[in-house]
């Protein structure tokens, strides 16, 4: 079994709350920390994909959820996932009132200012979790 | 006024802050129905003081840092639910208080302040929790529009045309908004109330709710003074978009003038027509 931390953002469709999650967690296991952290499809997850269960079964996992229902994290935890910390991007929201993110399928330079600020919080957690072994 | 407290103060005969603690401890209960522990006749008779400790939650009110009151606790096995020491008090508010057992004025103005603080934290841990409304069902009909369904209830609720609803029990009102407002904020992330104790007239605003897309006021459907706010919705806005009629309501009021209010409201066949027709006109 892989041993990164599992990356796993909500479908992110409905909002540019979800596109926010997806976003960042795409940087994190593609920019910030390839070596230390992998995603997995949160649609595979839900249909009981094996191989997805079997990654995440047992293994850290973060969720990054747009809105407060939190399918990433209560889907993941159903599966066997380890959720370690499950972001909202609503929280993320809340320090900048006011902000234009964009929309569900297209980010401002604001929305992606977000992105930055989601994803580098995700980063320091899995690296935290990675020296943890 | 509620049952809040066991209050078991030190003997307060050695100190002038024990005497202030023993001040303390009788005003609290000559305002509040708290229940006193006697400290010495604790020592000798457990059986009476234990049950009244098991029954409410324990404030220990020590004078000084002998703590005399917190050691008899802790040696009776009780838990302790708060607790006062009359010293960090004075540090903590800059006062100076005499040597005399006999109390003067500024030790007495403060064992006065402590306990008015104690009743209004008592008052605000009652505001939060809200009123119980027994005669509320929750029935709703629903109006669906793309994946869009707004719900609203049957029976019990009053309407403004605002979006904003009431029900009434007694003297007592508690006030939300409706599905339509959440729908249309989409995801609430803060939540303004409204001051408890502010009198509001009706359709004036009583707080306001804010998403990404915009801020919407909270119109008052009656005229009242606030008694207690949602305060679960500070934390978790959210609450409003999984159901503003339920976990999501925004505060209560003390009715000044239902009757004439309720010309003003619509019930629920009045706001099921007004809803669709916003829906329809509007909505996207």
């Amino acid at each position: 079994m892989s041993k990164k931390v599992k990356v796993i953002p909500c479908s992110g469709m409905g909002k540019v709350h979800g596109l926010v999650a997806r976003e960042a967690a795409l940087k994190v296991v593609s920019e910030l920390c390839p070596a230390d952290a992998e995603t997995v499809c949160l649609a595979y997850i839900v249909t009981g994909d094996d191989e997805a269960k079997e990654k995440i079964e047992g293994a850290p996992c973060l969720t990054l959820d747009g809105c407060p229902k939190m399918c990433a994290a209560k889907n993941v935890e159903l599966a066997g996932g380890i959720v370690k910390k499950g972001y909202r991007v609503v929280d993320i929201f809340k320090g900048h009132r006011g902000v234009k993110p964009g929309n569900a399928t297209a980010l401002t330079e604001e929305g992606w200012l977000l992105v930055d600020e989601l994803a580098d919080k995700v980063k320091e957690n899995v690296l935290e979790l990675g020296k943890e072994g | 006024m509620s049952s809040r407290y066991a209050v078991l103060p030190c003997n307060g005969l050695d100190k002038s802050v024990g005497c202030i603690a023993r001040e303390i401890a009788l005003g609290l209960v000559d305002r509040s129905e708290s229940d006193l522990i006697c400290p010495v006749l604790f020592r000798v008779s457990d059986a009476r003081y234990s049950k009244m400790a098991a029954e409410k939650p324990l404030l220990v009110i020590d004078g000084c840092s002998t703590r005399c009151a917190s050691k008899l606790a802790a040696e009776k096995g009780l838990k302790v639910a708060k607790k006062i020491t009359v010293t960090e008090e004075v540090k903590n508010r800059n006062v100076k208080v005499g040597k005399s057992l006999k109390l003067g004025d500024s030790e007495l103005e403060l064992a006065g302040s402590v306990v008015e603080e104690l009743l209004k934290e008592e008052k605000k841990e009652e505001s939060a929790a809200g009123h119980e409304f027994s005669t509320i069902t929750y029935d709703y009909e629903i109006y669906k529009k793309d994946k869009f369904i707004f719900r609203v209830p049957r029976t019990g609720f009053y309407f403004n045309e605002n979006d904003c609803w009431v029900v009434v029990e007694g003297n007592r009102a508690r006030v939300g908004v409706a599905d339509y407002v959440q729908q249309s904020l989409s995801d609430i992330m803060f939540f303004t109330p409204p001051a408890i104790g502010a009198e509001i007239e009706q359709f004036g605003e009583l707080g306001s709710i804010e998403s990404g897309k915009a801020v919407f006021e909270v119109i008052s459907p009656v005229s009242g003074v606030v008694t207690a706010v949602n305060e679960n919705l500070i934390s978790a806005p959210e609450l409003i978009n999984e159901n503003p009629y339920e976990k999501g309501w925004i505060a209560e009021l003390e009715l000044t003038d239902f009757e004439s209010d309720k010309e003003f409201l619509l019930d629920f066949e009045g706001y099921f027509k007004v809803l669709k027709r916003k829906v329809d006109e509007f909505h996207v």
